[in-house]
C-alpha cells in the first residue's frame, strides 16, 4: 500500500489507565502494528494526570472526557461513555482526514464504534476479549441480557471478529450465532523482554515471602470463583505432605477474606500468603521466583497468566480449561490438571520434586512463548486481517 | 432545502404531544417545497415509508432488553446514525440540517454534526426538570448532561414559550440570543420556522 494503513482504535482502557487485560492488549498490539508501517490513533478514556493527546511509541494516543457525573450503574456509564467518545472521536477523524478502519475491543465500546463506522463508511472490526454469558456462566438478568445483546449487536456490525483462543472462537460463535468465516483466532501475546529486565536480587528479594528452604507456589489472579483458586487452597495440605513450599497468592477478589478465614481454620496461616495486589515490578519478580506457578481456572478465555509465568521461565501447572488448553502442552510445556484439589496437588509435587523435569518444561515454555505469542508476529497477523478487511471493503458501493 | 427531523415520537407511534406537532410540522415543510426526511422509532414498522411528500425512516433498538429509558435511548442512537448517514450519502452529502425534538437523539445529531458538519435545531418540548420534578438522581442528571450537551451544540434552540425559554435560561444558562421562540398557534407557523432554519450559521440550502 502506498500510503500506510491508519487504524483508529477504540479502548475503555489504556496505560496508565489498568483495570484489566485490554489495556497491556492494546498497548503492546498498537506499539508492534506501529512498528510494522501501520499508523495507530488509540481513542481512549481520560486518566488522572495521562495528558489529552500524546504519542507513545509511535503510537497516536488520544484520551477523552468519559462521562464524569455519577451513574445509575455500570452499564449506564459505558453507554454515556460512549456517546462522549463518539462525539470526540467522530471531530478527530475529521480533523485527521479520515481513517481506513475501526478497530473497538469488547462491547464497552461498542456503541462508538458502530456509529463510527455508519456515518464514515469505514469497516469495523471487533475483537471479543471476554463475554458477560462467560463471566456470568449464564444469563439471570435483564442487566447481564442487555449486556449481552450488546456484544451481539457489536459482532453483528463487525466486518471479522478476533479472538485470542480457539476455544474463545467456539464460545464466541455458539453465544451470537455467528457464521464460522466471520471469526479469526489471533493469540494474545506477551512481551518476554519485560523479564529479562530488573538486576534486583532474587534470594534477597525472595526472603520477603518464603523461607530458603520452602519451594515457592504462585497463583496470580483475581481471588473469585472462576479463577479456581479454591481449588488450589483445598490442595495445600495435600502438597505439603510431600514438599514443603508457601503458596504465595496474589490479587484480590470477593473469596479473599472466607479463603483466608479457611486457611486459618486449617491451622496453615503460615503456610498461604495472601498479598492482595502488587506492582508490576514486584510481580514479575515474584514470577522469576516461583518454583511452580499454578493456573487452577474453571473459565478461562486465554489465560494470559500462564503465559507470563513461563516468559519469567517459571514452570506452570494450569486445568485442562479454555484458552489454557491450547497454551499448554502436557508434559512439554508444562502440566495440565483436572480443576480438583487430588489431580491439583499431584501436578504441583510433580514439578516440586523432580528438577530435571521442572527445568526442561520452563526451556521448552520459554522457547515457544518468545516464538509463538510474541508481539510482532501477532501485529502482523493483525496487520493481514486489516489488509484482507479492506481489500474485500474496496469491492462494495461503500469504498 | 433539506432537512432531517429527528424525533423518538411519530404517528403511528404515539407517546406524547410530540407526535402530532412533528407531524404537522413535517407535512408543512414538504409543502413548503423543504424535502424532508424523518428518522423515528418503531418496534416492528421498519424501513422506509412516505406520507404527504414526507420520507419517513423508522428505525428499531438493536439491543431489546433494557434497564431503563436511558440505556434504551443511547443503544438507539447508533441506528438513528446509520439511517442519517444513509441519507446524507444517498443526497450527494447535501443535508441542510437536522432538527431534533427534545434530548433522546441529541447524541446522533451532535456526532453527526462533528463527524459531517451538518448543523442542528434543538427543538424543546419538555425538559427533564419538569419531567421528573426537579429531581437530581443519577438517572435524571444523564438526561439533563445530554440536554445540556444538546443545547450547547446546537446552532439554534426552539422552544414554544416565552416561559419555556426562561426555563432553558434557568436551568441551562444558555445566551437568550441562542433561543428562538416559535409559537405554533401564531398564525406565522411554519413560515418562522423557515426562517429560523434559514438563519443557520454553516448550513446550506442551495445544492447547484
Amino acid at each position: 500500500m502506498a500510503s500506510p494503513l491508519r487504524v483508529m482504535m477504540l479502548t475503555w482502557e489504556f496505560p496508565p489507565r489498568i483495570i484489566g487485560g485490554i489495556s497491556p492488549h492494546v498497548y503492546y498490539l498498537s506499539k508492534n502494528l506501529a512498528k510494522n508501517d501501520v499508523r495507530v490513533y488509540v481513542v481512549t478514556c481520560d486518566f488522572p494526570g495521562a495528558p489529552d493527546h500524546e504519542t507513545v511509541d509511535g503510537v497516536e494516543v488520544f484520551r477523552i472526557d468519559s462521562y464524569k457525573n455519577p451513574s445509575p450503574d455500570f452499564a449506564s456509564w459505558v453507554y454515556l461513555m460512549n456517546m462522549n467518545m463518539q462525539k470526540e472521536a467522530a471531530a478527530l477523524v475529521k480533523s485527521l482526514g479520515g481513517v481506513d478502519i475501526f478497530h473497538a475491543h469488547d462491547w464497552l465500546v461498542a456503541n462508538a464504534g458502530i456509529g463510527l463506522k455508519h456515518i464514515f463508511r469505514k469497516p469495523l472490526l471487533a475483537t471479543i476479549h471476554s463475554t458477560e454469558i462467560g463471566r456470568r456462566n449464564g444469563l439471570h438478568s435483564d442487566y447481564e441480557r442487555m449486556i449481552h445483546e450488546t456484544e451481539a449487536w457489536l459482532t453483528y456490525e463487525a466486518w471479522r471478529v478476533i479472538c485470542c483462543s480457539n476455544y474463545m472462537v467456539s464460545h464466541v460463535k455458539w453465544a451470537f450465532g455467528l457464521p464460522e468465516d466471520k471469526l479469526v483466532m489471533i493469540p494474545n501475546g506477551v512481551d518476554a523482554t519485560e523479564y529479562a529486565k530488573g538486576v534486583v536480587d532474587l534470594s534477597q528479594f525472595r526472603q520477603r515471602f518464603a523461607l530458603p528452604e520452602e519451594k515457592i507456589v504462585l497463583y496470580v489472579g483475581r481471588l473469585v470463583y472462576e479463577k479456581g483458586i479454591q481449588i488450589l487452597i483445598s490442595a495445600v495440605p495435600k502438597i505439603l505432605e510431600k514438599v514443603n513450599a508457601k503458596f504465595v497468592i496474589v490479587g484480590n477478589g470477593y473469596m479473599k477474606e472466607p479463603l483466608s478465614e479457611q486457611v486459618k481454620h486449617m491451622g496453615l496461616a503460615h503456610k498461604v500468603l495472601f498479598t492482595g495486589f502488587v506492582d508490576d515490578e514486584t510481580l514479575r519478580n515474584l514470577q522469576k521466583c516461583a518454583d511452580v506457578s499454578v493456573v487452577p481456572s474453571l473459565f478461562e478465555p486465554f489465560g494470559i497468566v500462564a503465559l507470563e509465568a513461563m516468559a519469567a521461565k517459571s514452570p506452570v501447572v494450569v486445568s485442562d480449561t479454555g484458552g489454557l488448553s491450547e497454551i499448554v502442552e502436557h508434559d512439554v510445556t508444562g502440566v495440565k490438571v483436572y480443576p480438583n484439589p487430588d489431580s491439583l496437588a499431584w501436578g504441583v509435587t510433580r514439578v516440586l520434586l523432580d528438577e530435571n523435569y521442572a527445568n526442561r518444561l520452563r526451556e521448552n515454555a520459554y522457547r515457544m512463548v518468545v516464538e509463538k505469542f510474541n508481539w510482532e508476529k501477532i501485529s502482523q497477523q493483525t496487520k493481514e486481517v486489516y489488509e484482507r478487511v479492506l481489500g474485500e471493503y474496496s469491492k462494495t458501493f461503500w469504498a | 432545502m433539506r432537512v432531517i427531523i429527528f424525533s423518538w415520537e411519530y404517528p403511528p407511534r404515539v407517546v406524547g404531544k410530540l407526535a402530532d406537532y412533528v407531524r404537522d410540522l413535517a407535512l408543512q415543510l414538504a409543502k413548503n417545497k423543504v424535502e424532508t426526511f424523518v428518522v423515528t422509532y418503531h418496534d416492528y414498522l421498519t424501513g422506509e415509508f412516505e406520507e404527504g411528500g414526507v420520507k419517513i425512516h423508522r428505525v428499531t433498538n438493536p439491543v431489546k432488553t433494557h434497564i431503563s429509558v436511558l440505556t434504551w435511548v443511547l443503544t438507539l442512537n447508533q441506528e438513528v446514525e446509520r439511517v442519517a448517514a444513509n441519507i446524507y450519502y444517498k443526497t450527494g452529502k447535501q443535508i441542510s440540517l437536522i432538527d431534533a425534538h427534545d434530548w433522546h437523539f441529541i447524541p446522533a445529531a451532535v456526532t453527526l454534526k462533528k463527524a459531517l458538519a451538518i448543523p442542528f435545531v434543538y427543538s424543546i418540548e419538555s425538559l427533564e426538570d419538569h419531567r421528573s420534578h426537579g429531581a437530581n438522581s443519577p438517572f435524571n442528571m444523564a438526561i439533563k448532561s445530554i440536554e445540556w450537551l444538546g443545547m450547547y451544540e446546537a446552532s439554534v434552540i426552539i422552544v414554544k414559550s416565552k416561559w419555556m425559554a426562561g426555563e432553558a435560561i434557568r436551568i441551562y444558562k444558555v445566551p437568550e440570543a441562542k433561543i428562538k421562540i416559535v409559537n405554533p398557534e401564531s398564525g406565522l407557523w411554519p413560515g418562522d420556522i423557515l426562517e429560523v432554519y434559514k438563519s443557520l450559521k454553516g448550513a446550506v440550502f442551495n445544492y447547484g
